[in-house]
């Protein structure tokens, strides 16, 4: 009797349930959203774009950095209908678009263009399509640790674009730091990888790397390129920056206040703000004398898999979050870098001067021409990936002081070959 | 030399070792009580707060807890769990059929289970998600939990064992009139308890291990599993090597209560499988 | 009739592995050889990502700094296991503690260990904090050809030697004590015991050993990936980094399932020699 009781009272709860949710169902959509980011920096920009649309819930999915290639690979590559929209590293665009792993997003191309700069419409595009929605970008600054330039009797640099100081100036200056005490004279964040090194070559006039129509062909033994790798190199030998420290600890070097100049992105405002005792500064970054200043840019944009499940949703999110200020302002609520679009740039970058008074204004002024005139994007090809992987070895060696030249044309053959394997 | 300075010696060289092993450890645990500055302020030259930390904070271990890491602990131990509960199952019977059963194919068969574990889990992860995908698998804990029982290695171990064990016993229990199955379950495996754990133990530590498979399979926030979660600290931008190490002392504390207790048996099972060939 | 119910029963026994193995490795494996005979852009079977990576120098590298490294590193771990399970199989109290401290290790993600072993090799790291006060000038470890695949040795043996030795403890155990006694008695030494006694009756769990750790070090390559990507020079870019290197970073599946073909051969290899050599050693000792 009870039994039967306890049984008919679990029917009707489980049919209420399914009731319950299959109204839950009709009435909202849930999209899945993939990033590398943690839950607390997309969670503004989900918040806010669920109150606009109360029938649409985001999901959001993180997965390291590190593992977001294998998971779209593995996902997206798998005509997986359960990630809707992700996040894609820019350069990689050419080579998601031409596996089939990005939707066309021709539609949205005026709206895009009406509040993004050319140089973040570049790179979402492939071949006159447009793959993704431009989101974040990025830029770099040199920091300088005031005490140490105090210590060696060196004027801090100016934050002004005439004021930009030259690379063999700014290695001078670094060895009086050290001459001075400083343990290190200057380094770059992201010590072996193209992203940062780059502005480098591209300063001294040695061009990205690759060239040709599909930029398919490796052009990275020129004299230039030697001359430019020749300074990165000498900066180790002569033990003005450090070997053997990985990148990810390389800004505890500065906060730790073991050397003078830095050169890295706003992404470090606030932990060299947070760190005790630490004074410093910020200036433009060097150029070669003769060559014109470059600074790396681009960071992720949004894209929307051609699997997905809920294509229409996503589109309505993707909008928000790209097209519209408000959104694009949350997405950079709780992250460091700039959007690219242009009305929310302005009030995300008074929050960056705001928060330092004594950094903040020259910050400001930096970044602000550095996006508009001096960024120069990684170069557009499908062989982007495996260029980028194989450079990143060969920065990797030159630093640990293999030789350049040699270097560089091992790498260059390594290059045609893998290459040829993707034309 | 007399017993008492040899055993003496002994205990010095086992403390020595053990020392040595666990001093990166040590490292970790007291970075995760120090502030994000101060990790990697104090490594060269020596000095006293190279091993101490000279600031303490528990921000490292707030953060963590304050982040999803519980339900994480608590799927890693879920998966491994139900890995080796599963596993020891399906392995030891495999293994029991390759060292005990005369039948045709037997080579071959165990050469398919060695080959099995030649082929690194990585490069399969694509194909195989695949193949899960298309049992309705992903975000769920069987598909986390599948790929480890199927384990080669254990097989191969347990087979190790049970050949070691005399065949007397099978003969013996095959004129009582028992089927392989009574054979099996009451004589090789309570005398096969130190092997069981072994292969327990491989069993735990390749899901306690597992990487880019629960990364792949179960992303979801409520299904990660611990290394995910410790791995999800570091970023693009920022790498908190404080709540990394927190969370490295917590993951690494959960085996090393279980395997404190299950030390005992490994000691205590001595000599019990008897007259050995 | 004897014949079928042993068929039969083996069955009963060997479905669930037998089954999940070849849905779960076999399975995906057979399509990573699919891939491998897949030219890019190609559409139908051919052996031209094995002739590629063949002549690739960086494959060829890769190879080559794998068998240097299976041949130090196997040895090492074996025998450092071996000495570590003599010396912790014994009654003493807190022994088992010890034992726990030394196992630990492989209990940490790997991706975590890989960062603590960066910090201890920097330059201006633990390590050379150490050596400095016994006058030793600081070492270049990671950023060094000559020394990077050292440290990936150190760091994996770190890992992997309790893990080993936690076997080879539970077979030192397995063996009788009557059998020391015995030999006692016939008045063998310390060295005498552990040469007819041990080796002999550890033989199935050494196998065990050798066989498991060579496959594990073949497969390494979380370490390599976080504290080296290969370099400086290749000189740490063992196989299985590079097939990463190939799926995941260059994209490019062929030559990344390719050479995954060469390296399971290349195991199947060893592992069977290795088979061959215990059971003709056990044979001869008996």
């Amino acid at each position: 009797m009870r039994s039967l009781r306890t049984r008919v009272g679990l029917l009707l709860l489980a049919t209420s349930m399914i009731a319950a949710s299959g109204a839950a169902f009709a009435e909202q959509v849930t999209l899945n959203f993939l990033t590398a980011e943690k839950d607390e920096t997309v969670a503004p920009v989900i918040a806010g774009f669920e109150k606009l649309h109360p029938d649409i819930k985001v999901v959001h999915t993180t997965v390291p950095f590190d593992s977001m290639n294998a998971t779209i690979e593995a996902r997206v590559g798998g005509q997986d209908s359960s990630i809707d929209v992700f996040l894609v590293d820019s350069p990689r665009v050419p080579a998601m678009a031409n596996r089939g792993y990005l939707m066309n997003l021709n539609e949205f191309r005026d709206a895009a263009d009406k509040v993004s700069n050319d140089v973040a419409m570049g790179v979402v595009s492939w071949k006159g399509d447009m793959y993704a929605l431009p989101l974040w970008t990025s830029t770099q600054l040199m920091y300088y640790n005031k005490d140490l330039l105090d210590k060696a009797g060196i004027p801090y640099p100016g934050a002004k674009e005439e004021d930009r100081l030259t690379y063999d100036q700014v290695v001078d200056l670094a060895k009086k730091a050290q001459a001075a005490g400083a343990k290190f004279g200057f380094l770059p964040e992201q010590i072996d990888r193209y992203y940062q090194l780059q502005p480098l070559f591209e300063s001294i006039g040695g061009g990205s790397g690759l060239t040709g129509p599909d930029n398919l062909t490796p052009d990275i033994t020129n004299p230039k390129w030697i001359e430019a790798a020749e300074f990165y190199s000498s900066l180790f030998k002569d033990g003005i920056a450090p070997r053997g420290v990985p990148n990810d600890q390389m800004s505890s070097v500065f906060t730790s206040g073991d050397v003078a100049f830095y050169i890295g992105g706003p992404w470090q405002f606030r932990p060299f703000n947070a760190a005790e005792g630490l004074k410093y500064g910020v200036a433009p970054v060097p150029y070669f004398k003769g060559g014109k200043p470059v600074v790396p840019t681009d960071s992720w944009a949004v894209g929307i898999s051609p699997y997905a499940a809920h294509p229409d949703e996503a589109k309505k999110f993707v909008e928000y979050m790209s097209i519209n200020p408000e959104g694009a302002l949350l997405s950079v609520a709780n992250n460091p870098i700039p959007p690219t679009n242009e009305e929310a740039y302005k009030t995300y970058i008074d929050g960056i001067a705001a928060l330092n008074p004594d950094v903040g204004p020259a910050a400001k002024e930096i970044m602000t021409y550095e996006l508009a005139k001096n960024s120069v994007s990684r170069p557009r090809s499908i062989g982007y990936v495996a260029f980028e992987e194989i450079m990143n070895r060969a920065f990797s060696d030159i630093r640990n002081g293999a030789d350049v030249t040699t270097t560089l044309q091992q790498a260059q053959d390594q290059l045609n070959s893998t290459l040829a394997r993707i034309q | 030399m007399n017993m008492s300075a040899r055993r003496s010696f002994q205990m010095v060289l086992i403390v020595t070792f053990g020392l040595l092993f666990v001093f990166p450890l040590y490292w970790v645990c007291i970075s995760a009580f120090r502030p994000e500055d101060d990790i990697f302020r104090y490594l060269s030259p020596l000095r006293i707060w190279t091993f101490l930390p000279n600031r303490v904070t528990f921000d490292n271990i707030v953060t963590l807890w304050m982040s999803p890491f519980a339900r994480a602990i608590f799927n890693s131990i879920f998966v491994a769990v139900a890995t080796v509960a599963g596993g020891l199952v399906v392995c030891a019977m495999a293994a029991f059929a390759l060292a005990v059963i005369e039948f045709p194919g037997r080579s071959l068969v165990f050469t398919v289970m060695i080959v099995s574990f030649l082929i690194p889990f990585d490069a399969i992860a694509v194909p195989l998600y695949n193949v899960m995908r298309g049992f309705g698998l992903q975000n769920t804990y069987l598909g986390l939990i599948l790929p480890g029982i199927g384990n080669g290695l254990t097989v191969f171990l347990l087979r190790q064992f049970f050949l070691g064990l005399p065949k007397d016993l099978r003969e013996a229990g095959l004129v009582d009139g028992m089927g392989y199955f009574q054979i099996f379950w009451r004589i090789y495996l309570p005398l096969s308890v130190p092997a069981l754990i072994s292969a327990g133990l491989i069993m735990f530590i390749f899901q306690w291990q597992a990487y880019l498979w629960p990364l792949l399979i179960a992303p979801r926030t409520d299904l990660k599993v611990a290394a995910v979660a410790i791995a999800q600290f570091s970023s693009a931008y920022d790498v908190s090597f404080g709540v990394i190490f927190a969370g490295a002392m917590f993951v690494s504390l959960i085996p090393m209560i279980i395997l404190v207790v299950f030390q005992q048996y490994f000691t205590s099972s001595v000599a019990s499988t008897g007259g050995k060939e | 009739m004897n014949r079928r119910r042993n068929l039969y029963a083996a069955l009963f026994f060997l479905a669930p592995a037998i089954i999940s193995v070849i849905v779960l490795r076999l399975w995906p494996a057979l399509v990573a050889v699919h891939y491998s005979l897949l030219a890019p852009r190609a559409t139908s079977y051919s052996f031209e990502n094995y002739t590629y990576i063949f002549g690739d120098p960086v494959f060829r590298n890769s190879l080559w700094i794998t068998l240097i490294y299976s041949i130090i590193v196997n040895p090492l771990q074996i025998a450092a296991a071996l000495g570590l399970a003599l010396l912790m199989n014994n009654r003493l109290p807190t022994t088992g503690f010890w034992r726990t401290l030394i196992l630990l290790p492989v209990a940490i993600p790997q991706s975590v260990s890989a960062v603590i072993w960066a910090v201890a090799f920097r330059p201006d790291g633990l390590i050379n904090a150490v050596l400095a006060p016994f006058g030793i000038g600081p070492q270049p470890f990671l950023t060094s050809p000559d020394q990077a695949l050292a440290c990936i040795i150190l760091m994996v043996s770190w890992v992997g030697v309790g893990y080993w030795m936690t076997f080879l403890i539970a077979g030192l155990q397995d063996i009788p004590k009557s059998l020391y006694e015995a030999v006692t008695i016939d008045g063998a030494n310390r060295w005498q015991r552990f040469r007819y006694v041990t080796l002999p009756q550890l033989r199935r769990p050494l196998t065990f050993v050798l066989v498991a750790d060579t496959v594990a070090n073949f497969l390494v390559f979380a370490p390599v990936q976080i504290l080296t990507k290969g370099g400086p020079q290749g000189s740490t870019n063992l196989i299985m980094n590079e097939v990463y290197t190939r799926a995941f970073l260059q994209g490019d599946r062929g030559s990344a399932s390719a050479a995954t073909v060469v390296l399971v051969l290349l195991v199947l290899i060893v592992v069977l020699v290795q088979f061959r050599l215990m059971n003709d050693s056990g044979e001869q000792s008996r």
